[in-house]
């Protein structure tokens, strides 16, 4: 079994912000997604959000605001999963409320720590 | 990970939390303020949402939720000039604000703040359907698209009337008060109206299956019972109309088959009906006793005489009839006289009340009514006339616009046939 990186991105950009009844569907739908993930073992942490303000440090030590993407490339959370290899692993991806939200996933496989 | 014990959020939860929120915010900011708060709301809710999708609800979600739609409203507060003028002249530190809300917000002051706001969505200066529209969108927190998917107008059209009503209320200066001893009887005579007609709105399934309808039912009736909980709203009239709402909703769930087409009353099962809302609804009604009988007490007996028949044939007519006739007496309405028909009708009448039927066919708010062809035919029926009743069914369902309606008829054809 290989770890994999769950990067979130963007999502939910439409023009009208979802109704207070549309986010509860979300917020259920992620829920459920984590939860199952969990009892079915391929979900090693759920991870969390990230705040949309940050600061970047540049290698002359000036610090800026950033990061400064747009918003559908912000990193906007990421969670922890385990699969036999890329593909399972993206195969997952697909099954996140993120995709569905209008967001992107990208999966990254952790290095091995052991030689390979 | 606290995977341990997930919180459940309860069902509604932000609407219920927006409604809460925009009330005690704009209480506190003035109606002006409107759309800063519903911003900030807003704002907050998103927060919610992004924080905790991935680890669970925290313990106490709606404190977490107020926390942050406070801060977020008095930041933003705090961005405009005109903040500090406002403090002054209300001689409120920034401080004593803060605390103010936050006593408004514990859950047994909450009440206070909402039913202000209901008086204020359902303001004398705006037209009864933006006080509907209004009371959806504060008070239920519905989206405008769902206000306007409630009430089947096109979003634009809801978003202008929210938007118009917005700025009326702003431009008026209304503040968010209760009304005061001598204009309680009127402004509470509008709220009563309001929730009733939303009820309407949401159970007359004859223009458009969908579940959100049954939510505005679900809110009219949430609303309703606020007020009954209230020492000076909870009048005879208002416990009757909530009474008149359980009764109704008893018997949504029976009314629509699994397709989503509607089921008439004659055609319903009653096992479906929910005894326990009709047991609530008796309750209220019990408590409701009062010299003058208003339309909810009356409207609310016909409902309840519906609830307690095992089937139309064992329905009390004869006293369904007398109560429409005390109805009419209140207010001239088309509707009462064709229900009245209908009843007189099933009592064993179906030629007079083909007439009364007849007798109304030209009023404007019977023009192109499916139901009443719908009733004329069921008396057709009852007269043993087929060829008539199929007339009159086809009529109907020509009349008819939603497809539900039209699946209705079309049953009820191909069993004449």
């Amino acid at each position: 079994m290989a770890k994999f990186l769950f990067v979130y991105r963007g999502g939910h950009e439409s023009p009208e912000p979802p109704s207070p009844e549309q986010m509860q569907q979300i917020m259920q739908t992620w829920m459920d997604w984590i939860q199952g993930g969990t009892e079915a073992g391929w979900m090693v942490d759920g991870g969390t959000g990230l705040k949309a303000e940050g600061q970047v440090v540049q290698p002359d030590l000036v610090v800026t605001d950033g990061p400064f993407a747009e918003a559908k490339e912000l990193v906007g959370g990421f969670s922890i999963v385990q699969a036999d290899d890329l593909a399972a692993a993206t195969k997952l991806a697909k099954t996140s409320p993120m995709i569905a939200g209008g967001g992107s996933v990208e999966v990254r496989e952790f290095m091995n720590y052991d030689i390979p | 990970m606290t995977a341990a014990e997930p919180v459940e959020l309860v069902e509604h939860f932000f609407r219920h939390e927006s409604a809460k929120l925009v009330s005690v915010l704009t209480r506190a900011f003035g109606i002006a303020r409107l759309e800063l708060v519903e911003e900030s709301v807003q704002e907050a809710m998103m927060a919610a949402l992004r924080s905790w999708r991935q680890r669970g609800v925290p313990h106490n979600p709606a404190g977490w939720i107020h926390r942050v739609a406070r801060n977020r409203a008095l930041d933003a507060l705090r961005r405009e000039k005109v903040h500090q003028l406002a403090l002054s002249l209300s001689g409120q530190t920034e401080e004593a604000t803060e605390a103010l809300i936050d006593d408004w917000l514990l859950e047994e002051r909450l009440p206070d703040s909402l039913l202000r706001m209901m008086f204020v969505c359902c303001h004398p200066a705006l037209e009864q359907r933006s006080q509907i529209a209004l009371t959806l969108n504060i008070l239920c927190g519905f989206s405008v698209s769902e206000v306007a998917r409630g009430l089947l107008i096109s979003v634009e059209a809801g978003k202008k009337r929210i938007q118009r009503a917005k700025k009326t209320l702003a431009d008026a200066q209304v503040r968010v008060d209760l009304p005061t001893a001598g204009e309680l009887k009127s402004r509470l005579a509008v709220v009563q109206t309001v929730l009733y007609v939303m009820f309407n709105e949401g159970y007359s399934t004859s223009r458009g299956h969908e579940p959100l309808r049954d939510d505005v039912c679900e809110e009219a009736a949430r609303l309703c019972h606020l007020l009954c909980e209230h020492e000076t709203f909870s009048t005879p009239s208002t416990r009757a109309l909530l009474a008149l709402m359980l009764f109704h909703g008893a018997r949504l769930e029976a009314r629509v088959d699994s397709e989503g087409a509607v089921i008439l009353l004659e055609d319903q099962d009653r096992a479906r009906w929910d005894r326990r809302l009709i047991r609530v609804g008796e309750r209220w009604l019990a408590r409701a006793g009062s010299e003058r009988l208003t339309r909810f007490h009356l409207e609310a007996a016909i409902a309840l005489l519906h609830c307690h028949s095992p089937s139309v044939e064992e329905t009390p007519w004869g006293q369904i009839v007398d109560l429409y006739d005390r109805l009419l007496v209140l207010s001239d309405s088309p509707l009462y006289t064709l229900n009245r028909a209908i009843a007189r009708g099933e009592a064993g009448h179906p030629r007079e009340a083909l007439v009364a039927i007849e007798s109304i066919r030209g009023d404007r708010e019977m023009r192109d009514y499916y139901l009443l062809d719908c009733a004329a035919g069921r008396l057709h029926e009852l007269l043993g006339d087929r060829s008539l009743a199929l007339a009159a069914y086809s009529r109907a369902r020509s009349e008819a616009g939603a497809p539900h309606a039209r699946a209705l008829l079309d049953k009820k054809l191909a069993r004449l046939r």
